[in-house]
């Protein structure tokens, strides 16, 4: 790919200090927070994933937190509660771990549907609502929520209303064999993080957040958009396509990608990209494609391979 | 800097002016020529003010004013008495005007005054002269002018005798040249190039001699062979009253005076006949030649005859012959006041009582009357007797004298014109120099025109000019011709050496139509077998029919019953009847069908040109098969030079896009094949991998920025056309 934006170039590079390979999962990460979207992770434990967070965090001065879901995890632990303070004779907020900048959600899909959906409200409206009172929430406002693997014990699954808040889903991986062997060279000494040192402010950021809705979508690409969305709806595997939402979703994160390799056009090759990461996880597949073993991935694959590249303008 | 350009502004559109101008002139030319519109230059002048008004750019009052003055001064100067500025023919011309106009709506033309069609056509000249105003200096746009003209012109030359060959010359050369301008005025403001002389001599060097060129080889180049004839017979065949040239038309007519021309066919029905066997059915005779064709001497009081009472004049002398006295039934279908008889007539009948008849003595035309006013009959029989001639009491007259004709007789029926060049008569004593009887020279001049190379024609026929005698054209300069070629020219070779002889019009027998309902045989009539053919007159026999156009017989019966027979004649004294002459039957009718136009007979013709052709039409339809599929196989060998040429002067920046979807298409003729799927970046790095080169990127990000981006930057294409070449040659194969 062409060259990239120096800062976001910066940003990678500082977050590539502490991560081993996994590139594209950084880059996917900045764009989600760039479209001020979130990401699902789907993976096991113990793939860095925590770590390329902290990285994330830090490059960008954002506070960070932390929420381990469990089953016995209550709405209240996520958002925050109120506490009477007999020194004052009157409730006092004490801000949930939501309050903070950039959220890492573990295991999200082991806790109640309770718990989760006071995660999913923030995530949405941007604000929590404790006791009646509206608590806006921070800007930029970023969720990694990572899930196990649906077919583990105790989970609760996310519903399809709830997925489709998330930006993107990917999945991380296991580094390959060289990979993981400067992980090991790296975890002999003292882990790096800590002298990891800020690429932006804050400010700096949410200026980032602005440019990207300057990023031109020209009309061809709409209709690009479009016709992907449409494919999915009536492909023969699918029980659900992709919602307009996902359409939407797909632009913001094509802006944000195109922004990020210096570019303020979007290209067929941006989406061709996103495609898969922006609405694999909004379509429902067939339960007999689910028999046969097709995955979502799969069928949004063989739908950006039906849909024919725009090259030419539209006729006006 | 703006001066100069100033002042060749001007001169190019004056120049177009003047161009405008010739184009206008071609449509004046013909009106001149055709009509008899007089002092063309006036009109010519008010076209040429029209042009100067546009091109001095007055106002538009003052143009008016001036066109208008112009108008008045020369409708006064043609048409009124009297002073210009005395002004009181205006009120005159006003009273004028109102009742042109009424007329107008009246639809009476031809009772439009001229000066009111004078005014008309000052004010379509003006309409016409503002048309070319606009379409030069504002559409710059002539080509639909320049198309009208020459269709004008073309049409013209077709159906008018204007000869327009250098009128298309003209008009050819001049519209080729404002179009040239006019397109280079259109690039010049579409792209705001900077004109200058070099780029006026670059485009101006090529035009002239692209318009020399074309004009040379349109004039050099060999030219077809119209593949129909002239559409301009047959159009007017559907007129009567087309009048212009000269023309006939086969069917019966009475003037006679001015023969020659083009004959037309016409399968009107005129008569039905029932007769127990086939001849000719004769109208009326004629006995002076002028030189031109055939007037009637005697103006004798015409002779009455009531019904079933003999027929006044007798054609035969009893005793040459054997009669057989017949009827026959005639039904007129035209309301003709003659009526058709054969020779030997002696008497007519109808049902009616009250209808007479009266003959001319000179013409032999009877007339049918009722009281005493022509009036025409529906149905008739007429009563005759069929002779067969004694060919030994023909040959019996060998000379005038011998004859014992009186002088009068002599006179009328070998009357000659003095103007009849003498190798006629020379040709005739050349042809029957050999024969002593007067029936031997007859023969002998009727077998004259079978041989001699004698050609029958009814469209390429010859009309005498003013010191020129139709049968000596016909005998020795066209050898072309129809029947009253041949009968004309029979009796004047005839008269030529002594034998009383005379002209016969009438119908050949017809076209059969099967036995009738009585035991005769039916006959149908029409106009095309109108004919006209030879009465001889020997002494104690009477007047013997002859027919010397080829291709008809006239069914004389001939009695060879002398043992003094010559020994010439080949026939046996028993065969008899049916003259040597007679050849096969040809109606006349297939031959005129044939002559005149037909969509059938296009296609016939072109059917005989396939078949005639068809081995080198497939030859060369094979040909160019073959040159098309190589030239297709071999196309990314020429196809990218050509690409190249092309793009070459497009210089506009959307251009850029045309040019990079060009490229996609040649690359994948090449081979490079982009899925559909494929982004452009990803296909272009396919390409400049293929290609160990960059080009391919470097121009699809342009082109990226086109299509996802809406913008291109200027000059984009001037930069990146280097790029694009590369590719495009990178393809060659």
């Amino acid at each position: 790919m062409s060259q990239m934006n120096p800062v976001i170039n910066r940003i990678l590079q500082n977050i590539e200090k502490v991560m081993i390979g996994k590139r594209n999962v950084a880059e996917l990460s900045l764009v989600a927070l760039l479209a001020e979207g979130h990401v699902l992770l789907e993976d096991v434990p113990g793939v860095g994933k925590t770590m390329m967070v902290r990285a994330l965090a830090k490059s960008v001065s954002a506070e960070f937190r932390r929420i381990q879901f469990t089953p016995d995890l209550l709405p209240s632990d996520v958002t925050g509660v109120s506490i009477y303070n007999p020194k004052e004779l009157e409730f006092q907020f004490r801000p949930g771990p939501i309050m903070g900048n950039i959220i890492l959600a573990d295991e999200i899909n082991r806790t109640s549907p309770k718990t989760q959906s006071a995660l999913l409200e923030g995530m949405e409206e941007s604000s929590v609502t404790i006791d009646g009172v509206t608590h806006k929430l921070d800007r930029p406002f970023f969720v990694m929520a990572t899930q196990n693997p649906i077919e583990y014990e105790g989970t609760y699954p996310l519903p399809e209303a709830q997925l489709d808040r998330f930006l993107l889903k990917m999945r991380m991986g296991y580094p390959d064999l060289e990979e993981e062997m400067e992980v090991l060279d790296r975890a002999e000494k003292r882990s790096p993080i800590s002298e990891l040192q800020p690429v932006i402010d804050l400010e700096e950021l949410r200026q980032l957040q602005e440019d990207i809705q300057n990023v031109v979508v020209d009309d061809t690409i709409k209709r690009y958009i479009v016709d992907i969305s449409h494919r999915t709806r009536t492909h023969s595997s699918v029980y659900l396509g992709a919602s307009p939402r996902g359409s939407i979703g797909l632009m913001k994160a094509a802006q944000a990608y195109a922004f990020m390799h210096n570019r303020d056009y979007v290209l067929p090759d941006d989406v061709q990209y996103l495609a898969p990461y922006v609405l694999s996880h909004r379509i429902i597949l067939k339960s007999e494609a689910k028999f046969e073993g097709i995955t979502a991935e799969d069928v949004m694959s063989r739908v950006v391979e039906r849909v024919p590249v725009p090259v030419k303008r539209l006729a006006k | 800097m703006t001066d100069v350009n100033k002042k060749q502004e001007t001169m190019s559109s004056l120049f177009l002016y003047l161009l405008g101008f010739l184009l206008l002139w071609e449509w004046l030319r013909p009106v001149d020529a055709l009509t008899d519109t007089g002092n063309i230059y006036i009109f010519l002048g008010f076209l040429s003010l029209c042009l100067v008004v546009s091109f001095s750019k007055a106002r538009v009052f003052i143009g008016a004013l001036l066109k208008t003055v112009y108008i008045l001064y020369f409708i006064h100067h043609y048409y009124f008495e009297g002073s210009f500025f005395q002004l009181s023919w205006l009120s005159q011309f006003w009273k004028d005007l109102i009742l042109n106009i009424s007329y107008s709506f009246q639809m009476e033309w031809s009772a439009l005054t001229f000066a009111f069609r004078s005014l008309l056509f000052f004010i379509l000249l003006w309409l016409m002269a503002y048309l070319i105003h606009y379409w030069l200096i504002i559409r710059r746009q002539i080509f639909i002018f320049f198309f009208m003209t020459l269709v004008y012109i073309t049409v013209l030359d077709t159906f008018t005798p204007y000869e327009a060959d250098g009128a298309i010359v003209r008009t050819v050369v001049v519209g080729f040249a404002v179009m040239g301008m006019l397109t280079f005025q259109r690039l010049v403001e579409r792209e705001a190039l900077v004109k200058g002389l070099s780029s006026k001599g670059k485009w101006g060097l090529p035009l002239l001699l692209m318009i020399g060129a074309s004009v040379g080889l349109g004039f050099g180049g060999p030219k077809a062979e119209p593949i129909w004839p002239d559409p301009v017979p047959y159009l007017t065949s559907y007129s009567e009253d087309s009048g212009g040239v000269s023309r006939q038309r086969v069917g019966y007519g009475t003037d006679d005076t001015n023969l020659g021309g083009p004959f037309v066919g016409d399968d009107t029905v005129v008569y039905e006949t029932e007769v127990d066997q086939r001849h000719y059915w004769r109208v009326e005779t004629k006995d002076i030649y002028s030189g031109k064709g055939w007037e009637v001497s005697s103006s004798d009081d015409p002779i009455p005859f009531a019904q079933n009472e003999g027929f006044p004049i007798s054609s035969f002398d009893q005793e040459g012959l054997e009669l057989k006295e017949v009827t026959a039934n005639v039904s007129s279908v035209r309301n003709y006041p003659h009526i058709i008889y054969p020779l030997g007539l002696k008497s007519v009948s109808t049902d009616n009582g009250n209808y007479s008849f009266r003959v001319n003595g000179g013409l032999e035309k009877v007339y049918t009357l009722e009281g005493d006013r022509t009036a025409s009959l529906e149905e008739y029989s007429v009563t005759y007797d069929i002779p067969k001639y004694s060919v030994s009491a023909m040959k019996a007259t060998k000379s005038l004298e011998q004859a014992g004709l009186s002088q009068e007789f002599i006179y009328q029926y070998t009357q000659l014109p003095e103007t009849l060049p003498q190798r006629v008569k020379d040709l005739a004593l050349e042809i029957t120099g050999e024969q002593e009887n007067w029936f031997d020279k007859a023969r002998a001049v009727e077998r004259y025109f079978g041989m001699n190379g004698f050609t029958y024609d009814q469209l390429d026929v010859a009309v005498p000019g003013a010191d020129e005698d139709y049968v000596d054209q016909f005998l020795f300069e066209t050898l072309r011709g129809y029947c009253d070629n041949y009968s004309t020219s029979m009796v004047v070779l005839l008269r030529s050496v002594g034998i009383p002889s005379r002209w016969v019009k009438g119908y050949t027998e017809g076209e059969y139509q099967g036995p009738t309902e009585s035991g005769k045989r039916g006959y149908t009539i029409t106009n095309n077998n109108a004919h006209s053919w030879v009465e001889v007159y020997f002494p104690g026999v009477g007047w013997v029919p002859f027919e010397p156009t080829q291709g008809f017989s006239s069914n004389v019966q001939l009695n060879f019953d002398s043992a003094t027979q010559s020994s010439t004649e080949v026939e046996t004294p028993e065969t008899r009847e049916q003259p040597e002459v007679e050849k096969p039957e040809t109606p006349e009718k297939t031959v005129s069908t044939d002559s005149s136009f037909s969509w059938k007979d296009v296609w016939t013709k072109i059917e005989a040109g396939f078949e005639e052709h068809w081995k080198k039409g497939l030859i060369i339809l094979g040909v160019m098969g073959v040159v098309a599929y190589i030239a297709y196989k071999l196309r990314l060998k020429w196809l990218p030079y050509v690409l190249v040429f092309i793009f070459r002067f497009k210089k506009k920046d959307d251009d850029f896009s045309k040019a990079y979807l060009t490229l996609l298409k040649q690359l994948d003729r090449y081979g490079i094949k982009r899925k559909e799927h494929q982004t452009l970046r990803d296909y272009a790095d396919y390409v400049d991998y293929f290609f160990s080169s960059k080009d391919m990127g470097t121009l699809t990000s342009l082109y990226e920025r086109y299509v996802y981006r809406g913008k291109l930057e200027e000059g984009s294409w001037d930069r990146s056309r280097e790029l694009w070449e590369n590719l495009i040659k990178k393809t060659i194969a």
